[in-house]
């Protein structure tokens, strides 16, 4: 009978539940991974809740880390931020067919199978929106002298953004703030950076920017506004690039696009 | 005498971000540079946008001019002296803190400073390397800078600059010397090239500096790039393409770009003004094989000839070299070689690499083709897998014509907005005749 391996939807559990899976010497067909909260219940399957424990994800990561190559673990520890909930069963999928190809540090190569497909697709969709987000986020400047952003990401991108602006700003104190997961990116000046989680803050901190940052806000909005070329406009093309999903939290598209 | 009111710094910015729209390039992609932990800012090999301005180009760099108090006259130009257009300048120091701040908030990637003519070529590289000099040096800025070289400014200058800058560029402003003398009076190609000229020499000296000395200081890492005006002459595609290959080949630029011809100014020495706009369709045909030649292995001579010199309105460059050359078609897609891969259309250079990798693991057939991302209603007239046809086609010009036509090719609106056609029983696009139409 298939079992079912339920986990939480984080690195951690995603990886415990492969770990339980892989242990069992489990085949592709009669094993999968599916997160809490994301169910859809089937016949004929056993559902087993995974214990999830630190242990058991650093054990994955290395046997990834190990016999697949960083290549396949960048695509995979992609994979497994994105908003998809057949995630976790395509790595563990991936996992398995790396088993059967003789050199299994090429597995990422090998797009005709679904679940490495998969990988791929979800992957490349994760690195995609991270990489907008690095263009697209806004800091304002609170009263206090921390940079804030705020994001709505699909996928949980913070993990990706957070080593970027640290390596970028290493002299400010700033921090990221992800609406839809509830996750905060922090890092404070000179040191390194963390992920905190939690929905309970008050609010009004984070609208008291300070004194310039309002002028700036209207340079940089006067600025976009300017470059464009009347002759030219393309309104279709700058939606492809720029979808309105991330417009409402950048500063141009907001407050000052009609002075 | 001359009575002014100060300047706000948002009508200043505003006057040299207008000044400066005309600039095509605003990439930040080229260098790779991590924090050294003191200052702000790093650099990441692709580039990345920040945002898209509502003509749809990318807003990477905060692009400027210093200054558009230019003493040059070229006609093409808003900013020539003699257009009576509000002036202004910047001071180093403001360019700094505009850049450190906007840079701080994740508005930009870097600074792009050109600038008008400012007293004499000299006087304005001077401003030019003192602001960058600041920028490095006192705000301990690494992001991203992409600076203009100015034609006829001292060498010393030009070479000091390159080594604060990631990229250098030179405006070879129109395709031949002989427009350029028409247009742009004060400006000769001979001053155009030289300091071109300079940077790819001591890009090359650097190189051997490097690998000797791992630290040696870096000069105009991510390349240099030019950018010419279309349309403001009458030079053919072919013109074109074959002087942007040569400054490929002969002064190893990373881009060059090419920039649609904007009616700003009235003037005789320039077409006249028409309502149809810039002529972005050509510029997009040329960015096309632009690609053609630096990622794909073509020669200019082989997408355009004397006798055909400009591009085809309704297919791109390479589906147009396809359509010619169908005596090496179809391809078979399990044992043909990376670069012949490359030719066929809808096979992107990604596709192709992705291609050769999977087919080491098993044979591939049209569906995994599908998932590798090749355009299909394109490529299936090209290619076989394992030695058949998607459909049964024939290799035929007037037949693949048709048959991409009726598939949806996607058509620029300037074709399909040509407006009325007379409508006649026998030049209908799918019955006979789209021969002549395809040329």
């Amino acid at each position: 009978m298939k079992t079912v391996y339920v986990c939480n939807d984080t690195i951690t559990g995603i990886f415990s539940g492969i770990y339980d899976a892989w242990k069992a010497g489990k085949g592709e067909e009669d094993c999968e991974i599916a997160l809490r909260g994301m169910l859809d219940f089937q016949l004929f399957c056993d559902y087993v809740e995974v214990e999830e424990t630190e242990h058991k994800a650093i054990a994955v990561e290395a046997l990834i880390r190990k016999h697949l190559g960083e290549h396949a673990y960048g695509a995979i520890y992609h994979a497994a931020m994105s908003a998809d909930k057949g995630k976790g069963d395509a790595v563990l999928g991936t996992m398995l067919a790396a088993r059967q190809i003789p050199d299994s540090r090429k597995i990422m190569d090998h797009l005709g199978h679904p679940k490495v497909e998969k990988v791929f697709e979800l992957g490349r969709n994760v690195f995609g929106e991270a990489h907008s987000y690095k263009g697209f986020l806004r800091f304002r400047e609170l009263k206090n002298g921390v940079l804030y952003a705020e994001i709505a990401p699909k996928n949980q991108v913070l993990t990706c953004l957070a080593p970027h602006f640290a390596d970028r700003l290493p002299v400010e104190n700033w921090m990221i703030h992800d609406r839809n997961h509830k996750m905060f990116a922090v890092h404070e000046a000179g040191k390194r950076w963390v992920i905190v989680w939690g929905d309970k803050f008050d609010e009004k901190i984070f609208d008291d920017v300070s004194e310039k940052e309002e002028e700036y806000a209207r340079l940089w909005a006067g600025f976009c506004r300017t470059i464009a070329i009347e002759s030219r406009m393309n309104p279709k093309c700058q939606r492809q690039h720029l979808p309105y999903r991330y417009r409402s939290d950048m500063v141009e598209f907001t407050n000052y696009s009609n002075p | 005498m001359r009575i002014q009111e100060a300047m706000t710094m948002y009508e200043k910015l505003n006057i040299l971000t207008d000044a400066a729209k005309y600039d095509v390039a605003c990439t930040s992609s080229g260098t790779e540079r991590k924090s050294d932990g003191t200052g702000i800012g790093s650099c990441e090999l692709s580039g990345i946008c920040h945002s898209f301005s509502a003509d749809g180009r990318c807003i990477s760099l905060l692009k400027i001019l210093f200054t558009n108090e230019c003493i040059y006259d070229c006609k093409y130009c808003v900013n020539r002296r003699s257009n009576d257009v509000a002036r202004a300048s910047f001071t180093p120091d403001e360019v700094c803190t505009l850049t450190m701040e906007f840079y701080r908030r994740n508005y930009i990637e870097g600074l792009f400073l050109s600038s008008g003519i400012l007293n004499s070529p000299d006087y304005t590289m001077e401003l030019l390397y003192a602001t960058l000099y600041r920028l490095r040096k006192e705000h301990h800025f690494q992001g991203y800078i992409h600076v203009k070289a100015i034609p006829g400014a001292n060498q010393e200058l030009i070479h000091r600059t390159g080594f604060l800058a990631d990229r250098m560029s030179v405006n070879l402003e129109l395709p031949t010397a002989e427009s350029l003398r028409l247009l742009a009076p004060h400006k000769t190609r001979k001053n155009i090239l030289a300091p071109m000229r300079l940077v790819q020499n001591r890009m090359s000296e650097n190189k051997q500096e490097i690998q000797l000395y791992r630290n040696a200081p870096r000069f105009v890492p991510a390349g240099q790039s030019t950018q010419m005006i279309i349309g403001a002459t009458p030079e053919t595609d072919y013109q074109i393409i074959q002087v942007a290959e040569s400054l490929y080949q002969k002064f190893e630029l990373k881009r060059v770009f090419y920039s649609a011809f904007v009616h700003v100014n009235e003037d005789s020495a320039l077409p006249a003004r028409t309502g149809e706009g810039p002529p972005l369709l050509r510029e997009h045909r040329l960015y096309q094989a632009d690609w053609l030649l630096r990622y794909y292995h073509f020669q200019a001579d082989e997408l355009l000839s004397e006798e055909n010199p400009n591009f085809n309105v309704v297919f791109d460059p390479k589906c147009n070299w396809a359509l010619k050359h169908l005596e090496e078609f179809p391809v078979e897609v399990n044992r043909a070689e990376y670069k012949t891969l490359l030719r066929v259309p809808g096979i992107g250079y990604k596709s192709a690499v992705r291609i050769v990798k999977a087919r080491r693991l098993g044979l591939l057939d049209f569906a995994d083709l599908k998932k590798i991302g090749v355009v299909l209603k394109r490529a299936l007239y090209f290619i076989t897998c394992n030695g058949r046809m998607m459909y049964p086609t024939k290799i035929d010009e007037d037949y693949i014509t048709r048959n991409l036509l009726s598939a949806g090719e996607k058509l620029p609106s300037e074709v399909t907005g040509m407006g009325y056609r007379q409508i006649s029983l026998f030049d209908d696009v799918r019955f006979g005749n789209c021969s002549e139409m395809a040329l």
